[in-house]
């Protein structure tokens, strides 16, 4: 298994003709299982809504109905539980279209709505459009550092990052509103971009979404067994941060820790799909872990084959990694991957080493 | 129409933003159905209670339906929705039964070569087995009042008038002739039951045409079975083919306010590459051209159609639209699919014959 802990990735120079069988590969893989599509994996993500859903009211009683310690912390971890795999697993991998194929429209990744802040038309925006298509290139995959965080030299320095160990913990414990409120690109407004009023315009399937997301969470539920009501409160708010502390672990996984290369908007222009499957294995990492770490991250934990294939579904995800990795050694294509803990330690290295300046390590990636 | 009191209040409930998560139609549906398998609050599904063979290859399904169906009226067909290896597949089927029957309801099914869901109709549906359905649709109705009536109709074409036939019978309609072409009398649809509707009612009369001994009938030749036929309120049903000689026929005697059709989903023809087809778009009603091999984005946004787009290689869905019909070519995998109202991505799909857009 090959790791990377170099401090900048080298990328390897691949040649056209190196590209172009790299495509036919990757291609080859992809096939093979899209293929193969049929009742069990449409039995996986069923089971895994049913997971979701009989977590969320097992740990909704406890939560309600219990009074002692016991069922609060039990009734957290299964309502924490319950969001985790719903977004992860279900809401993630669905809106991705990973399920389209089906034809039912429970499963459709046009209509599903998650169970976070996040409105799900402006996930799908920034997400599969902007983060999927333009991944770990500056100035065009804003999830990459999201606009708040210095993660690369490349990044251009500025006195802001000097506490971005502080932005970085609040994004922790808020992110699932660091992502909702991600697609207006409020820094747009910062830097007058943007006017007020499209601002107001951007944020209202935001508000839209918060509306409903506190109503449940905070009031419906609270209400609903009102004797128990601060209890409720509570409960609500820990499994929410426990969710929130989960995704944004995992995510912070994909595509900061040593290792993964950036990209810029001039070397990308003209690119293949070949040349694109590339940039996706650079830019991308992998958690090492077993099948049930695999699904709490929504199998983000295979983020190499998810970035290569985001509609495939991702539970299949773990079947074709050995034989991604073995197309990477093929062409010298350092795949990435290792345990959570060497993953989420450089990653805070990261975040703690560019907070201060630094040389730019390539200039050809400056960015404005 | 307006719509039962039940059913409205249902519809705002599931709207309402304040009772989610409680009004979440997907999770009720998943556990009514748990608990038996016809029930919804949204869906009108049905269970197999019989299966009656027609003929070597042609079945007649009986369903028993939940009690969101509404019933129908004699003419009328259903989408029925089956799931075959994960993937939902919906075909349009003419109802069969008698429409007086609120209770039971029933579509005849002839094999098609290849076709998918027929075939796994006639082999994977068994008794007790539950379909969904979509209410009752179409216009090849009885008006309310009508002169003497023609049913015509060829091989599975029968299949509505069936229902015609029993509507008629409790109008009490005094002059009524179906002629029906198929090839011999096994190959009839519906024998039995035409025997017995044809000796206890007289207005009746049914004129068959069998292939098999009498060759292909000239149109004239049939019609002729029927000299009156110009002047009866008709109901066409049959073959592509068949229906255009049919059409012309009564265009070219100026009858076509008395003629009515029920055309079948046709199998598409695939166009040769090079050439381009038609693409028509059922929501802006606008019809453009895209040639093969080219994909269908950019032919929309050539004609003057903005279709949602993002990353334009087939990665971030943002095109997806519906496609109603015809043949489209995945232009990264080659892949080829004629299923109905399926998913496509614009950017990464080229027509491979006349299809119909949700645009
Ligand atoms: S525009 Fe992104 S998939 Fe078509």
């Amino acid at each position: 298994m090959s790791k990377t802990s170099s401090k900048t990735m080298t990328r390897p120079q691949l040649s056209r003709s190196d590209i172009a069988s790299l495509q036919a590969d990757l291609d080859a893989v992809r096939d093979e299982v899209m293929q193969s599509l049929g009742a069990s994996d449409v039995a996986h993500i069923r089971r895994m809504i049913r997971r979701a859903r009989g977590s969320a009211i097992a740990g909704r009683a406890m939560i309600g109905l219990g009074f002692d310690p016991l069922t609060f912390l039990v009734g957290v971890a299964a309502l924490a539980h319950a969001k985790i795999v719903e977004n992860m697993e279900v809401g993630h991998n669905v809106m991705h279209g990973q399920y389209d194929w089906t034809n039912d429209p429970a499963l459709n990744s046009q209509t599903y709505e998650w169970d976070n802040v996040c409105d799900a038309g402006m996930w799908r925006h920034f997400h599969n459009y902007e983060h999927h298509t333009y991944t770990n290139i500056l100035g065009k995959d804003r999830d990459f550092g999201y606009t708040i965080l210095r993660m690369s030299d490349e990044q251009k320095w500025h006195p802001f990052f000097l506490f971005q160990p502080i932005w970085n913990g609040i994004l922790a414990a808020a992110f699932q509103w660091g992502v909702g409120g991600h697609d207006i690109g409020a820094e747009r407004l910062l830097n007058g971009q943007m006017s007020w009023k499209e601002f107001k315009q951007r944020s209202k399937p935001f508000h839209r979404k918060i509306r409903r997301q506190l109503m449940k969470d905070y009031v419906l539920f609270p209400l609903l067994t009102f004797w128990n009501a601060p209890r409720v409160l509570a409960a609500n708010f820990l499994a929410n941060l426990i969710r929130n502390l989960w995704s944004y672990a995992i995510i912070f996984c994909g595509h900061f820790p040593e290792g993964t290369a950036v990209f810029s908007e001039a070397e990308t222009q003209d690119e293949t799909r070949g040349d694109w499957y590339f940039r996706q294995i650079c830019g991308s990492a992998n958690i090492e872990g077993g099948r049930a770490f695999h699904i709490l991250s929504g199998h983000l934990s295979h983020q190499i084959e998810h970035h290569l294939f985001p509609d495939m579904p991702a539970h299949r995800y773990a079947e074709i990694a050995p034989k991604v990795q073995a197309i990477c050694a093929k062409y010298g294509i350092a795949y990435n991957t290792a345990s959570f803990w060497r993953q989420y330690g450089t990653v805070l290295g990261k975040v703690f080493r560019h907070a201060l300046p630094s040389r730019r390590a390539n200039p050809a990636l400056s960015q404005a | 129409m307006t719509t039962a009191l039940p059913i409205r209040l249902r519809d705002r409930a599931l709207r309402s933003a304040w009772l989610h998560p409680f009004n979440d139609a997907d999770a009720i549906n998943d556990l009514l159905g748990s608990l038996n398998p016809r029930w919804s609050l949204t869906e009108v599904r049905a269970e197999l209670v019989a299966r009656e063979p027609q003929t070597a290859d042609t079945v007649r399904l009986v369903l028993r339906p939940n009690r969101l169906w509404t019933g129908f009226v004699a003419g009328q067909h259903v989408t029925i929705t089956v799931e075959i290896d994960g993937v939902r597949h919906q075909r349009v089927y003419s109802l069969s039964s008698d429409p007086a029957d609120r209770r039971l309801l029933s579509i005849t099914v002839k094999r098609q070569p290849q076709g998918r869901v027929s075939n796994w109709l006639h082999d994977h549906l068994h008794c007790g087995d539950v379909v969904t359905l979509s209410p009752a649709q179409g216009d090849f109705v009885l008006p309310q009042n009508h002169g003497p009536v023609l049913l015509l109709s060829a091989g599975s074409g029968i299949t509505p008038m069936r229902a015609l036939l029993y509507a008629l019978r409790a109008r009490g309609a005094g002059d009524v002739v179906l002629l029906h072409v198929c090839r011999d009398a096994d190959d009839q649809i519906f024998a039995s039951e035409l025997a017995a509707l044809a000796s206890g009612w007289p207005g009746l009369r049914f004129v068959a045409w069998h292939t098999a001994d009498r060759g292909r009938p000239a149109l004239a030749e049939l019609l002729a079975t029927v000299p009156d036929h110009i002047e009866r309120d008709t109901w066409l049903c049959g073959p592509a083919a068949f229906m255009a000689d049919v059409e012309a026929h009564w265009q070219a005697s100026g009858a076509t306010e008395r003629l009515r059709l029920e055309r079948f989903g046709l199998a598409p023809t695939v166009i040769g590459s090079g050439d381009a087809a038609e693409v028509r778009c059922s929501r802006s009603e606008r019809l453009f051209a895209a040639e093969s091999g080219e994909a269908l984005l950019p032919a929309a946004e050539r004609a003057g159609l903005k279709p949602a787009y993002g990353c334009r290689i087939g990665v971030c869905r943002t095109c997806l639209c519906k496609k109603r019909s015809g043949t489209v070519q995945n232009l990264v995998t080659g892949e080829r699919s004629s299923e109905p109202n399926e998913w496509i991505r614009l950017c990464v799909s080229s027509a491979q014959s006349e299809i119909e857009l949700d645009l």
